[in-house]
């Protein structure tokens, strides 16, 4: 459960969020849209706790992220902004080494280390170096790390990005299953299908501001359009150009 | 959180032991110093005891016209051969070390009792030249004394009365005097060393983290900035004192390699004193690992720490390097300099001098205290929100 009101946060000169106000529910997946440079990565970042907002709150399972860091920290799964691997590390010591930094070890570490690498499909490179891994491979790694604590919240930034349409659907299985579990799901996207196909509600930002929020068929009836990209553009006030 | 702390620490090293440059740094580069100072031991060591060997040769000039000085250098052992025909471009040549020229008016000089020269011509910049300067000086010396000796003699005055002193100087040191010098190279290659040995890691483990892109997922474990950062600084430090415990083992191998141990050092050398040095040094280690950290962490990028980095143990050898020629008496305010108080204990060292245990003391507790500032400001640096972005 994230809830978030009154996030403002600045990079000199730029205003990168300008009071954010948003809910994302358990069982639910909520899809964080808008054009580059809308906000969506700070406002992750405040939530994953890497940054701190100039003024508002973010909470999840009710506590502050600010405040209750390593409580926040513990109930959250995190696929960030950036997502490197270390290039002399196997993909399981890469798993070993976050569920240690959570306090996890011994056979139970070990057992779900292993459940990870046969659910994210892991199995014919764990052992080997991450040098060298595919696009596609990292991605699982990094999920892999990112799921040994096995987190109730899980905030995804751009989890598709630059993935085939083979893993793009793999990622949608397991973020359907995460819903299924009754875990809540924030991820953000900048493309408008992928939103609707995932997402049970979402949180529409432009220019550091939530300019919409609803299921897919509100906004749509909202915009009075039947085509996801036309409505996007409308509510995002942007036009067809760079 | 120690145990955190400690997760941390093992990842780095695992990490970093299976990167070649990392390795490189800690393992071999530390052999290079011990590797040149033996080689120019060795070398200097077999050039004085071959110039002080009884069967030296030299040679002489026109030697027919001063046959008494010929005589008497053959009964010291001296091997007298023929002279090259341009004596002075023969020994800039290198061809030989010494030519000695007994110039035309010698024999009428010399048996009138009057000053009669002796031309010697050497190459004093190379040190086998030197030696036998030195030699040839001593042989002329002699025999000038035995002739005017005589001279005086022959006058009726006793020669004790006109020489109230005859010096006869013992030079313990004598071969392996130069190489003790050289000795004192070692303080600057241990410092330099020292803040070398870590450096990898340091950059590998913050700007390379940042780079890589793995440093933001790492901090959203739930550990804090500050035990992140200290099991970084604590594998970067054993790769410090890895470095450190390399190139004093170097040192003591090749020193009594090279000087067959006549070296007194290489004897005080042993595995209890490395160990010393190494705990004596441990402060200093701390503060360089310090260093290392803020500038790997406040550089935006891999190749900017790099830059910083690769001068930065330059800086504190540099006393080191001025007192190989240019010693100084320790003193108190001294051992309160980190860096500059090891090199003057490492000196004394060196010397074959007792540590007092009052600097010793003083050094490690100035640089615990500089060492400590160091690690409270790296930890703040990494509790910025900067820190994922660089800067």
């Amino acid at each position: 459960m994230i809830r978030v009101h009154g996030l403002k946060k600045s990079f000199p000169p730029v205003m990168a969020l300008d009071g954010v106000a948003f809910e994302a529910l358990d069982g639910e997946v909520t899809g964080l849209i808008g054009p580059n440079g809308a906000g969506k990565t700070t406002a992750l970042r405040i939530l994953y706790t890497v940054l701190r907002p100039d003024s508002g709150a973010a909470r999840i399972d009710g506590f502050d992220t600010v405040n209750d860091r390593r409580d926040v920290q513990r109930r959250i799964g995190v696929l960030p902004d950036s997502r490197g691997l270390y290039p002399r590390l196997t993909a399981r010591e890469h798993v070993r080494y976050y569920g240690r930094l959570h306090g996890l070890g011994g056979a139970d570490l070990e057992r779900r280390i292993d459940a990870l690498i046969e659910t994210l499909g892991i199995t014919d490179f764990a052992d080997r170096r991450a040098r060298g891994f595919s696009k596609g491979q990292t991605r699982k790694v990094a999920m892999a790390r990112a799921l040994v604590h096995e987190p109730h919240n899980l905030l995804l930034d751009e989890p598709t990005n630059g993935l085939d349409v083979g893993s793009s659907r793999a990622v949608h299985k397991l973020i359907d299953g995460w819903r299924r579990q009754g875990r809540c799901v924030l991820f953000c996207s900048h493309i408008m299908q992928e939103v609707a196909a995932v997402a049970d509600r979402i949180v529409v930002m432009a220019a550091g501001r939530i300019v919409a929020q609803g299921t897919v068929a509100e906004l749509l009836r909202r915009t009075g359009t039947d085509d996801l990209e036309r409505m996007f553009l409308s509510l995002t006030g942007r036009t067809e150009s760079w | 959180m120690w145990r955190r702390i400690f997760v941390v620490f093992l990842k780095e090293v695992v990490d970093n032991s299976r990167d070649r440059r990392s390795l490189l740094v800690a393992l071999i580069y530390p052999l290079l110093g011990p590797a040149i100072l033996g080689i120019l031991i060795s070398a200097v060591i077999d050039v004085v005891s071959a110039g002080q060997a009884r069967d030296m040769t030299l040679a002489v000039k026109d030697g027919e016209r001063a046959p008494g000085l010929v005589r008497f250098l053959e009964e010291r052992g001296v091997k007298v051969t023929p002279a090259p025909l341009d004596p002075e471009s023969a020994v800039r040549d290198g061809k030989v070390e010494i030519v000695m020229v007994i110039p035309d008016d010698y024999p009428t000089r010399f048996r009138a009792g009057q000053t009669a020269s002796i031309v010697v011509v050497a190459n004093s910049s190379r040190l086998p030249g030197l030696v036998a300067l030195n030699h040839a000086a001593a042989l002329l010396g002699d025999y000038n004394r035995e002739v005017w000796g005589a001279r005086i003699a022959s006058r009726g005055v006793d020669i004790q009365e006109l020489r109230p002193l005859d010096i006869k100087s013992i030079d313990v040191a004598a071969g392996t005097h130069i190489a003790e010098i050289l000795l004192f190279m070692v303080p600057p290659l241990f410092i330099f060393n020292l803040f070398m040995g870590g450096v990898y890691l340091a950059i590998d483990t913050t700007s390379g983290e940042r780079e890589r892109g793995s440093l933001e997922p790492l901090l959203i474990n739930p550990v804090e900035r500050w035990a992140l950062m200290l099991g970084k600084y604590l594998a970067a430090l054993f790769f410090t004192g890895a470095a450190v415990a390399v190139q004093l083992m170097a040192f003591s191998v090749t020193f009594h390699s090279a000087a067959g141990g006549t070296l007194a050092f290489a004897e005080v050398l042993s595995i209890a004193a490395i160990a010393g040095i190494v705990l004596m040094t441990l402060p200093l280690m701390m503060v360089a690992v310090g260093v290392q950290f803020i500038i790997a962490t406040v550089t935006r990028s891999f190749k900017e720490a790099q830059t910083y980095l690769g001068l930065l143990p330059l800086v504190p050898a540099i006393p080191g390097m001025v007192l190989v020629f240019a010693p100084v008496q320790a003193k108190a305010w001294m051992m309160m300099i980190p860096a500059f108080s090891q090199t003057l204990l490492l000196g004394a060292f060196v010397r074959g001098e007792t540590l007092p245990m009052a600097d010793v003391a003083l050094s490690m507790s100035s640089s615990l205290v500089a060492a400590l500032a160091l690690i409270a400001i790296s930890a703040h640096l990494y509790d910025r929100e900067k820190l994922i972005f660089g800067g």
